[in-house]
């Protein structure tokens, strides 16, 4: 009867995986999860804990999850083993930062061939933050290009991490499984928590579930939690009845209780996600406890862009979805927002670029509405001449040139890893992005650290990707928000047939603006389709053109034969043209596609 | 029931490398003969069927039929005439390569009953022939042209491509002016579509081909119009010329959306509402025939709202547009009642023209064709 199975909080041990991207943090999941049984043959699935679509195809992990390991150590003993499963992407450390909150340990995976990477500092330093105990792997030491002894290295040069604590691993051939196992066993402290004291847990995560409403995820401090009983969180007054306490295994099971030490999830009729705040404790109504566990900081949105439906007759399935989305995801920002142009929609915030392109992706593949995205942008603040200051993320929104005393904008700290030999390459392209260079030092002979500071709205647009190829993928990235600094920065205004689209106006760096106006045309020239008559396009600064073009008129669109048998599916054709056609937005009297305001981020 | 008969051969001596029809290089003759076994068969099947349908046209179609000898094309026809009823006066068309041609096959074709003849000249310039890939060159379509005059044809077609790779309006002017010189009575114009699966489409990928612009393409096309308007030919349908009474009747019936059966691999047919196709790959036509099959890969019942679709965008690339009577008696509907919305916008923005009869397309409609038809589709 496993699912009433408790054990001493000695005998529980709550650890992380962290790792760069691709590192095989996922992999190293799923033999953990079959070692110990959690999943038999039949239910194995390449990376487990990855359910959502989106996270399959972008080969990382969204949401953390929670899973419960039975494991029996080679000491004799049962041990109950909870791996809290968090992001990759330099884009959800808050993420990362949330799930190790409710570790005592983490296993930090570093790739055998590619070795320290930026992720693997930052992910270090966040655990070492979180006080946790790490257990460093070495994965993929059965590829052909694998150094382990080089990546050992790195490790001790770049941490405390000590040679003989470094466990070589190949997830894929299932080397090194038993090793962890029992280095997570001997190594991570259990648990510091009473079963005897007042309920106390920390909510680390939740998800919104269309049957059974808010999934709360949390650890079990201290105390005892089951149905029946009556709960609150700390930040709230409201009381709620636990209907359901479980595990994840990794589908979720119910069980009886939860207590001190453990994680699982309770359900308790929370109408809304915003119940229960990541990071919140939730006590005893009945037996409050009075002190709250140290919580997580706030999480707050560095990229922002109007979300608008192609079809306004949209709007409404959008908002939902948005909402839907928020159930699942606190660090999504979103706003009413209305556009000449474009009509209603959302003004929204997200962690990072990544971010912003997976919850569009979620919007069109699972809620079906097609989608017009405007340029990412920052969060500006201007001071104007008469005193006031404003934060704008939204460029129709900025004021006149003439009113403004000081634009300032958010800057980061970069930090580059990279081959030696790509240095020219990586340097050119972070002076092109106004970068000031602050510090470089070597991680081993081949392997750079740069940091330099860089105005955020410099690396949300293709920075990480233009990064990725010219160093041939081996360069990564991690930054931190250190603050705001004064810049020259001017509003471009584009406007197709005469007419201003809102949509496609953008805040850039002065020096850069006639340059970018120029290729913003040019593209737009090539992705608007010819209308019936000339389309002129403009670029403006203040009304002054600094840019322009012309879309000819449509002379020709027809289709030469048309026989017997090609009737059906030339209208076909023509049908999938016209769906096209829908998924344009109209300005005025012109049709442009869609890609026209993504093709634009691409410049 | 009026019914159009359409016989596929999907042979040719070679590959074109631009033609994406259901047609493959000939390897041996035996493909031929197994082919035409299979083709019989597929006749017979529908013979029960379609006892009572008269048939206004027939059209020999590939591929290149004239790949055949004139023998084998004699019996199919005959064999047609045994199993179909067949119009005394219908229009049998036979498209030929000039390069497959010669007196006897010609005196062949015509006393098979065959009384229209499409040349696919497609240029005449040797250059651009040879760029197209075809087996003949400019001589060789003055040749078959003459004799066949000579034999007796009294209706010959000329197809004409244009917007060539590397063609300029005048190239294709000059190639006009002597497909119009020798005298033909029914011209076709086609631009070169660039279609997937083919050589040309690679080559466009990789940027190999050099297309003319758009705007060359308008000039080409509107040039011909005017030219052809100039030497008595009536602009009939979009890509189609004629002289006096020499419209391609066969053609349309597709035009006027009736119906007509096709016979072959990759065939189209269009009967009682279902359209549908048969397998294209002749191993696998031949195959499902001799297994006493009906050929037919596959097929839909159109629904009377997309007959009515299809009715309006095959009727308008007809000079005479679609008659408001013709198309409540086939319907039972006024056109206006149903498409007046589509016909308002097409009419404002000058594309369609609407007069108490009927539906046109204007000259501009005539170029931006599939803006119109956009209009009226789903």
């Amino acid at each position: 009867m496993l699912e009433d199975y408790h054990c001493n909080i000695e005998n529980i041990r709550n650890f992380s995986i962290i790792a760069h991207i691709d590192h095989g943090k996922s992999t190293i999941a799923d033999r953990l999860l079959e070692f110990t049984g959690t999943i038999s043959e039949r239910e194995k699935r390449e990376q487990i804990l990855d359910d959502m679509d989106l996270e399959r195809e972008k080969g990382i992990t969204i949401k953390s999850k929670a899973v419960r390991l039975y494991y029996h150590s080679k000491d004799g003993n049962e041990y109950i083993l909870n791996l809290i499963d968090t992001p990759g992407h330099v884009d959800f450390s808050y993420e990362v930062s949330r799930s190790l909150a409710a570790c005592e340990g983490a296993l930090l995976v570093v790739d055998a061939s590619q070795g320290v990477q930026a992720q693997t500092i930052a992910n270090i330093n966040l655990a070492l933050k979180s006080n946790l105990k790490i257990i460093p792997i070495i994965n993929k030491i059965d590829l052909t290009t694998a150094n382990p002894d080089r990546v050992a290295k790195e490790l001790q040069n770049i941490s405390e991490i000590k040679e003989e604590e470094i466990i070589l691993a190949s997830a894929k051939e299932g080397i090194g499984t038993s090793d962890i196992l029992e280095a997570i066993v001997n190594r991570i402290p259990s648990p510091k928590g009473s079963l005897h004291l007042p309920l106390r847990a920390l909510i680390f995560d939740s998800v919104y579930n269309s049957y059974k409403g808010t999934i709360v995820y949390v650890k079990v401090v201290d105390g005892v939690i089951k149905p029946g009983m009556f709960i609150q969180a700390m930040s709230n007054d409201t009381k709620y009845e636990v209907a359901e306490v479980g595990i994840f295994r990794p589908k979720m099971q119910t069980i009886k209780k939860l207590t001190a030490g453990e994680v699982g999830y309770i359900i308790a009729g929370f109408k809304n996600i915003k119940d229960t705040h990541v990071g919140d404790t939730i006590i005893d109504a009945s037996n409050p406890s009075r002190e709250s566990l140290p919580g997580y900081k706030k999480v707050t949105p560095l990229v922002f862009c109007s979300i608008y439906p192609i079809d306004n007759k949209e709007y409404e399935n959008l908002k939902i979805a948005l909402e839907k989305l928020k159930l699942n995801d606190s660090s999504l920002f979103s706003e009413d927002e209305t556009s000449e142009a474009l009509g209603f929609g959302f003004r929204c915030g997200f962690l990072g670029l990544l971010h912003m392109e997976i919850i569009q992706e979620r919007l069109e593949r699972e809620y079906y509405i097609n989608l017009i995205a405007t340029t990412p942008s920052v969060m500006y603040q201007v001071t104007k001449k008469n005193g006031e200051m404003l934060k704008i993320s939204n460029p129709s929104s900025f004021p006149s040139r003439n009113d403004i005393e000081k634009i300032e904008e958010p800057y980061v700290k970069v930090n580059i890893i990279t081959p030696s030999k790509c240095i020219g390459a990586i340097m050119d392209l972070v002076q092109e992005r106004r970068g000031i260079f602050k510090n470089m030092e070597y991680i081993d002979e081949k392997i750079l650290k740069l940091d330099y500071h860089l105005p955020l709205n410099e690396i949300i647009i293709d920075f990480y990707d233009k990064l990725k190829s010219i160093s041939s993928g081996y360069a990564s990235l991690d930054y931190e928000i250190i603050g705001y600094q004064s810049s020259d920065l001017a509003k471009v205004d584009i406007l197709v047939n005469h007419q201003l689209v809102d949509a496609l106006s953008f805040i850039i760096y002065k020096d850069k603006a006639y340059t970018r106006a120029r290729k913003i045309v040019e593209k737009l020239k090539e992705i608007i389709p010819r209308q019936m008559y000339e389309v002129p396009l403009q670029a403006t600064i203040e009304g002054k053109i600094i840019a322009r073009e012309t879309i000819k008129a449509l002379k020709k669109d027809v289709l030469a034969k048309c026989y017997g048998g090609d009737i059906t599916r030339k209208r076909k054709l023509l049908e999938k043209q016209k769906a096209g056609k829908k998924r344009m937005k109209k300005i005025g009297k012109v049709e442009i596609p869609q890609e026209a305001f993504l093709g634009i981020l691409k410049i | 029931m009026e019914l159009g008969l359409y016989l596929h051969f999907p042979f040719c001596i070679s590959k074109c490398p631009y033609c994406d029809f259901n047609s493959y290089q000939l390897k041996d003759d035996n493909q031929i003969s197994s082919y035409i076994s299979a083709f019989y068969q597929e006749i017979t099947a529908y013979s029960q069927k379609l006892k009572k349908s008269n048939i206004k046209t027939i059209y020999l179609g590939g591929g290149t039929p004239t790949i055949l000898s004139g023998v084998q094309i004699y019996n199919i026809l005959e064999f047609c005439k045994d199993k179909f009823t067949i119009d005394k006066n219908a229009e049998i068309t036979i498209e030929a390569n000039p390069g497959t041609l010669d007196g006897e096959k010609i005196k062949i074709l015509i006393e098979s009953g065959i009384n229209r003849l499409s040349l696919g000249a497609q240029s005449f310039n040797d250059l651009f022939l040879k760029k197209l890939g075809r087996i003949h060159n400019t001589q060789d379509i003055i040749d078959s042209y003459f004799l066949a005059r000579e034999i007796g044809f009294s209706n010959i077609n000329i197809d004409i491509m244009f917007a060539l790779p590397g063609q300029t309006t005048e190239d294709f002017q000059a190639t006009l002016k002597k497909a119009v010189s020798l005298k033909s009575d029914h011209l076709s114009l086609y631009n070169l579509t660039i279609k997937p699966g083919t050589e040309y489409y690679e080559n466009y990928k990789s940027n190999i081909l050099k297309l003319p612009s758009e705007d060359e393409e308008y000039d080409m096309y509107h040039w011909a119009i005017k030219f052809l308007k100039e030497n008595s030919f009536e602009h009939y349908e979009i890509a189609n010329f004629a002289r006096p009474h020499k419209r391609s009747l066969h053609n349309l019936n597709y035009w006027q959306n009736q119906p007509y059966l096709g016979i072959g691999a990759g065939a189209y047919s269009f009967i009682r509402g279902y359209r549908y196709m048969n397998f294209k790959d002749p191993a696998k036509y031949i195959k499902e025939v001799m297994n006493d099959k009906l050929p037919i890969d596959h097929g839909e019942k159109l629904s009377l709202r997309n007959r009515m679709i299809e009715t309006i965008i095959l009727g308008l690339r007809i000079k005479d547009g679609v008659s408001y009577k013709k198309y409540k008696t086939r319907f039972g509907i006024n056109l206006n009642d149903i498409f007046s919305k589509q016909i308002d916008k097409l009419v404002n923005l000058g594309l369609l023209k609407k007069d108490d009869c009927k539906i046109k397309l204007t000259n501009k409609g005539i170029f931006l064709a599939n803006i119109v038809f956009r209009e009226f589709v789903d």
